[in-house]
């Protein structure tokens, strides 16, 4: 098992592949905004950035929350390659926990609001708001203090949450929880929107 | 890595655990003895009203996050300060942590909620 601490041979490397990243990732952003049409990719809706940013956020999360389960496996394995990967992804990973849930809840206003799709919901499938959008916002929630709890774990530990079985299958076990809670509440929260969005 | 966090306890880990258990499962109680009684309803959505914006439209749903919210941090303070130098059995905090989120999940399903419900 090779451990590099973020001071190590990798952090350059890694420095100038961040810097790589972040340039690619502004010059894709430049062309869109000059190039696409935005307004007919949010939709017609006056609650669409809202929408949009929810959106966003949670497709990041499944990015993260992915590199999580993946990087649980291999710490729970044993075959865990980097405290810093493990430390980096487990903060980014609680971080867009939290915006998703807060950008959730400024986009649940207008699906609860009169004539919006709860309204909607409840009249014609009643099941699908009490069933579907209920769970999904209870598991969603879960999702922030099991995420917080495996990047405090890592970060406070450091190696000793790679070479303790005890520590390392616990942090493993926490980052499959949030994926699981995460796909519930982002499949459910997929199907609502597809019915009626808002 | 310092020294310091290599031979760090096991406590503060089983705190943060089970503080994230204890969370989920405040945030499961409070969504229960809401569907169960309008009062507690109504006490939820006065919870949310006190800081949470926009709570008017979130609706009770913003007083159980807020009420899961703080047992979370507080739960986690305080079992932080109490375990932070103790070494304690990782496994079997996180069983009980595993069991609280399992009762908390099946509490949320909604066909189970229900049945709390006074008809």
């Amino acid at each position: 098992m090779t451990l590099k601490g973020p001071n190590g041979v990798e952090a350059e490397p890694a420095r100038s592949l961040w810097l790589i990243a972040l340039v690619l990732g502004l010059i894709g952003l430049v062309v869109v905004l000059l190039t696409a049409p935005a307004e007919q990719l949010l939709g017609g809706s006056a609650e669409a950035i809202r929408g949009a940013l929810h959106g966003t956020a949670a497709g990041l999360f499944m990015v993260t929350a992915t590199i999580g389960v993946f990087q649980g496996y291999r710490l729970f394995v044993g075959q865990a390659r980097s405290v810093a990967e493990l430390q980096v992804g487990s903060v980014v990973n609680a971080t867009l926990a939290f915006f998703t849930i807060l950008l959730g809840n400024w986009l649940y206003i207008p699906y609860r609001a009169s004539g919006g799709p709860r309204s909607y919901f409840l009249e014609h499938a009643p099941d699908i708001h009490k069933i579907f959008f209920e769970f999904k916002e209870f598991a969603a929630l879960f999702t922030l203090p099991l995420a917080v709890a495996a990047a405090f774990i890592l970060v406070s530990y450091g190696v000793s949450a790679v070479r303790r079985k005890d520590l390392s299958t616990l942090v493993a076990i926490l980052l499959a929880l949030v994926f699981f809670y995460f796909l519930v509440a982002f499949g459910l929260g997929a199907a609502v929107t597809k019915l009626k969005s808002v | 890595m310092s020294p310091s966090a290599e031979a760090r306890p096991s406590g503060s880990a089983c705190a943060a655990v089970l503080a994230a258990a204890l969370g989920v499962v405040a945030l499961a109680l409070a969504h229960v003895l809401s569907e169960i009684a309008v009062s507690v309803k109504d006490a939820m959505q006065a919870l949310g009203n006190v800081w949470m914006p926009g709570a008017a439209g979130i609706g009770p749903y913003s007083g159980k996050e807020t009420v899961a919210l703080l047992v979370w941090l507080i739960s986690w303070a305080v079992l932080h300060v109490i375990w932070n130098r103790r070494e304690l059995s990782v496994g079997r905090v996180g069983t009980i942590a595993l069991v609280l989120i399992g009762i908390a999940t099946t509490l949320t399903w909604p066909p189970i909620t229900e049945l709390f419900v006074h008809h």
